[in-house]
């Protein structure tokens, strides 16, 4: 239901056909664009351009030659077993990351909307791991998951031997239940704020129709934020495609022969630490479109007409 | 829902926010003990063993108060900028027609999608090197200035808003820049305090970029500050453990009191807008 | 609506290209310019005081040259920072910490000044260095680094412990791999450590100094790892030292996690492999060291082992290039040697150190031995691709040595392969 939006003066003719109805959007938008176009497609467009050339940086005002070569650095980089173990690693995060999050947080978030009591209590409760630095909170992970930390006394002989983060079988989904701890709040706060948009009404008439709390939830709650379903499922999966602090923190490079690593992080050891800027590009690039196409299939399956 | 299942619904989110707040619980304990002690015992406050010395052994070493500053600095321009040109383009997206407005919005969505690693050299190049901007709180602040997810809330609240509203502004005569501030700005002041929620996080805890671009020690905010310590000098503190605990516990403070106060406008602004679609 | 977008697409990137337009030129300093500096030197507290004075005395004496010293803002490893200050052009002068692993990439980046170029340059390196300057050349024997100090690494171990133990803490039979491992075996179960040894176990390319190669070079006596562009380490004798590590692992006597402090100064492992720097965060305990073992054992002033050098590089990014090879002259004279050696306990690269500084060695002999071991030393193979070969060998040996997921011939085998590939590249 769009309105048509007068405008006093404007400007007419051909102008109008090259700007716009409204050529202020432009003037207005125009911050944001230099930023956008400065601060990222620039060097978004350097590293591609960099990811089919022979490179490494150089001082200013030294000259380095810089091949084109092709998709070069695309071999090298995915010929490489711990690139594409890398891949599979954030492919075993997500499949954890992704459904835990999603359900977990829309059960969450169900329950935070009717409590009354120590309302703020919970909420901050929940959202406190999602506002600290990783950095911060990865000390205190570090020290309960230690081979003889907290949890592995309270478990006792249950304990995985060898410890959790220098497992190759647990290491990965250690931190796949770290990171979907430590951002549940930020998702709890999206459902929370979809579910104020369902009409009480909707609930009523169920429960007069005879459902219980349990088919409610699923024939009210969860249609009824599917929207936000959506954007939890879009955001939770380029967050996980593109995790590093969390690897980079927890297991100090990339685990027991490589389990914990994902290409983020390889992409910074081989870009910065290596000096291998163009061979990080291209698994950069690669990561980026695929990131891309997994978003539009999300949207295409889960996202209905919105 | 009968009693017994609120009770129970209550129960179990108790428990949860317990198991959610044990780290932090944890952290705290951990900071001000003399000596790490990884037994259950070990998670009850044990008065022989409290001493604030921790937190003067990491503040010897890294200036605390002045790493507070840096990330205040740091986060304070990030907030600036957003805020200020974050709203106009949100309006200009959501309530104006003008070439170029898809394109627009979907370089905001695909700000998100790419991992800042792929551009931090390049970025790292054009602002040190091309800006010469190294070493300044701008060069720390740019690549932040003007958070995309705050756009895209700040379109979708924009997007809620009945257009009557305008409407009827317009036909009274207000240009456009008056229609803004008249009209919507005092409205979306709950969106306002949202983004500067959820943008406050970013840059606050931010470690690798202000990493690269600062060599300076006492330009560095706090998360730097804190990682390099964790890295390279907590081996040698008497307590390495409950000293790194007692940085961590200084960077998290101003976060979690931030949202304490903040919470209840962030909760009933319904961010929803953005997620009904 | 496509080719109006695609227009705009068009009109964003021409925006962007424009954008590089305006990068400045490089800042060229020659060796004639004189003038106030910047130096860099690393966060070791010891270092930083040796640092200091030493910024000190040159600024007393040269008012118009001053320098002016800090920490390197370091994250784990200082390749990182040095190389984002080489690409910006806002690198220091000098820095009293560049590991020899990262030279040849610096240098291939333009980031390194060529002292051989300077007049009296490698005459003065080789005066003070002698032999051991040899292997800090490059490719084609030119110094794109000043030696400066080594830390020869050797094991230290807890005497306390090892007494407990009921071993004798004044000759601890360390010098071969089965008296090592049988001495290991009780301490853990008789002393009272939790391992016998702990060396970090992640994976950062640099790790492998520390477990691997000092083992290799006193059982090569004195190989590095790749010579003449090829891997040398896939023979019996670095096939030992692999099994030598893992038989730790495996037996439960080397931590395959780390640890949040340093263990063998926390009482946790009965020894540490590591250099003279370690002394001072060790004076909680009663210590004793001994070259690190070798397969049958090799007297003490024949080991070879790890150098674990820092030198000082020189950056193009410097301005007054001239009075930064005079501080650099001025840091490593006889004097500031002497004061080095006083303050950090760390070893001058100088030939004949013991000669050299009688006086300091009399008067401290647990350093004496520290001092006989510099003389035998190996470093890291020069080249631009070090970095990386080290990271290829780590990631082997980790998944083998460390962690018993592959058989560990097989893992050197296919890290000398790997290597030799890197090798390859220009």
């Amino acid at each position: 239901m769009t309105t048509l939006i007068e405008n006093p003066p404007r400007p007419v003719g051909r102008a109008r056909r090259i700007l716009g109805r409204n050529p202020l959007g432009l003037l207005f938008s125009a911050p944001y664009l230099i930023f956008v176009i400065a601060v990222f497609a620039y060097p978004l467009i350097y590293s591609i351009w960099i990811s089919f050339h022979d490179f490494f940086f150089t001082a200013p005002g030294f000259e380095a030659d810089r091949p084109f070569v092709g998709l070069t650095n695309y071999l090298t980089a995915f010929q490489d077993p711990a690139v594409i173990r890398s891949f599979g690693n954030v492919g075993i995060f997500l499949l954890i990351n992704v459904p835990l999050t999603v359900v977990l947080s829309l059960l969450l978030a169900s329950g935070l909307n009717r409590i009354v009591h120590f309302r703020t209590f919970l909420r901050v409760a929940y959202y406190v791991p999602y506002v600290t630095a990783s950095v911060a909170v990865v000390a205190i992970w570090l020290f309960l998951f230690n081979g003889d930390g907290l949890v592995n006394t309270v478990l006792g002989p249950l304990a995985p031997d060898p410890s959790w983060l220098i497992n190759s079988t647990w290491a990965m989904p250690t931190i796949a239940f770290f990171v979907t701890w430590k951002q549940l709040g930020f998702y709890i706060l999206l459902y929370l704020a979809a579910l104020q948009g369902i009409p009480k009404e909707l609930y009523e008439s169920a429960s007069t129709d005879g459902a219980g709390p349990i088919r409610s939830f699923f024939s009210v709650t969860v249609p009824g934020v599917r929207p936000a379903t959506v954007l939890v499922l879009l955001v939770s999966t380029v967050t996980g495609a593109n995790l590093f602090t969390e690897p980079y923190l927890l297991t100090g490079g990339g685990g027991p022969d490589g389990a914990s690593a994902s290409p983020v992080l390889i992409m910074y050891q081989k870009g910065l630490q290596q000096g291998q800027p163009d061979v990080a590009a291209a698994i950069g690039v690669v990561l980026v479109v695929l990131v891309l196409v997994v978003a539009l299939l999300q949207n295409r399956f889960a996202g209905g007409r919105d | 829902m009968s009693r017994f299942q609120k009770i129970l619904r209550g129960v179990v989110l108790f428990i949860g926010a317990v198991a959610f707040l044990f780290p932090f619980y944890y952290m705290i304990i951990g900071s001000l003990q003399t000596a790490p002690d990884p037994t259950i015992a070990g998670a009850f406050p044990n008065p022989s063993n409290i001493t604030g010395e921790n937190y003067t052994a990491i503040n010897d070493r890294i200036n605390l108060f002045q790493g507070l500053l840096n990330s205040g600095i740091f986060t304070g321009g990030v907030l600036l900028g957003t805020l200020v040109f974050g709203v106009l383009v949100g309006y200009a997206l959501a309530v104006l027609q003008w070439r170029g407005r898809g394109v627009t919005f979907a370089l905001a969505l695909l700000v998100q999608v790419v991992p800042f690693q792929l551009l931090m050299v390049p970025l790292y190049v054009l602002i040190a090197r091309d800006y010469g901007l190294s070493d300044n709180y701008l060069g720390m602040i740019l690549p932040f200035a003007i958070n995309s997810t705050a756009v895209i809330i700040f379109r979708q609240y924009f997007l809620q808003l009945p257009k009557e509203l305008f409407e009827a502004a317009r036909i009274d005569g207000a240009g456009e820049f008056a229609v803004l501030r008249r009209i919507a700005l005092p409205l979306v002041r709950p969106a306002l305090i949202t983004v500067v929620l959820l943008t406050f996080i970013g840059p606050w805890n931010e470690f690798l970029w202000p990493f690269l671009i600062t060599k300076e020690a006492g330009l560095q905010p706090l998360a730097v500050s804190l990682a390099n310590y964790i890295s390279n000098v907590a081996a040698t503190a008497a307590n390495p453990f409950g000293a790194t605990l007692a940085g961590a516990a200084v960077l998290a403070g101003p976060v979690v009191i931030l949202f304490i106060v903040f919470q209840r406008y962030f909760i009933s602004t319904d961010i929803g807008s953005g997620v009904k679609g | 609506m496509k080719k109006r977008r695609a227009v705009a697409a068009a009109a964003l990137i021409v925006g962007a290209l424009a954008l590089t337009a305006c990068s400045r030129g490089g800042s060229g300093g020659s060796p004639d310019d004189h003038g106030p500096i910047t130096i860099w030197y690393s966060n070791n507290e010891q270092e930083v005081a040796w640092g200091k004075q030493m910024v000190e005395a040159w600024n007393a004496e040269h008012p118009d040259e001053k320098v002016t010293g800090q920490e390197i803002p370091a994250g784990r490893s200082s390749e990182e920072v040095i190389g984002a200050a080489i690409t910006a052009g806002n690198a220091p002068c000098l820095i009293y910490n560049t590991a020899p692993s990262a030279v040849g990439q610096f240098e291939k980046a333009g980031g390194l000044v060529d002292i051989s170029s300077l007049p009296d340059g490698a005459e003065y390196i080789e005066d003070r260095s002698g032999e051991l300057s040899t292997q800090y050349q490059n490719a084609d024997g030119d110094y794109f680094q000043i030696p400066w100090k080594s830390n020869p690494v050797v094991i230290f171990y807890n005497k306390d412990i090892f007494e407990k133990a009921g071993l004798d803490p004044d000759d601890p039979q360390l010098s071969t791999y089965a008296d090592f491992l049988a001495a290991s075996k009780t301490v853990v179960e008789k002393g009272g450590a939790d391992y016998a040894i702990w060396p970090a176990p992640t994976s950062e390319f640099f790790q492998m100094q520390f477990d691997f190669y000092p083992l290799y070079a006193a059982q090569t006596g004195g190989k590095l790892v790749v010579e003449d562009g090829k891997a040398t380490f896939d023979d019996s004798a670095g096939d030992g030292v692999g099994e030598f590590w893992s038989t730790l692992y495996a037996d439960g006597l080397a931590g395959q996690e780390k640890y949040t402090g340093d263990a063998f100064g926390d009482g946790k492992a009965a020894m540490a492999i590591v250099g003279p720097w370690a002394v001072s965060v060790y004076d909680g305990v009663n210590w004793g060291s001994v070259p690190v073992p070798t397969h049958d054992g090799i007297p003490a002033d024949e080991t070879y082992t790890f150098s674990d050098a820092k030198n000082i590089g020189f950056y193009t990014a410097c301005v007054n290039q001239g009075t930064a090879w005079d501080v650099a002259k001025f840091s490593t004279s006889l004097e500031q040697d002497e004061k080095l050696l006083e303050t950090t306990g760390q070893m001058p690269l100088r030939a004949d150190l013991l000669d050299t500084f009688p006086d300091y060695f009399a008067a401290n002999p647990a350093y004496a031995e520290f001092g006989d071991q510099a003389a035998r030393t190996v470093d890291v193979p020069a080249g631009p691709n070090t970095v990386q070969m080290l990271q290829a060998f780590r990631d082997e040996w980790s998944q083998s040595v460390i962690f018993g997921g592959k058989d560990v011939t097989q893992a050197l085998a296919d890290a000398a392969a790997k290597i030799d590939d890197i090798a390859k590249q220009p």
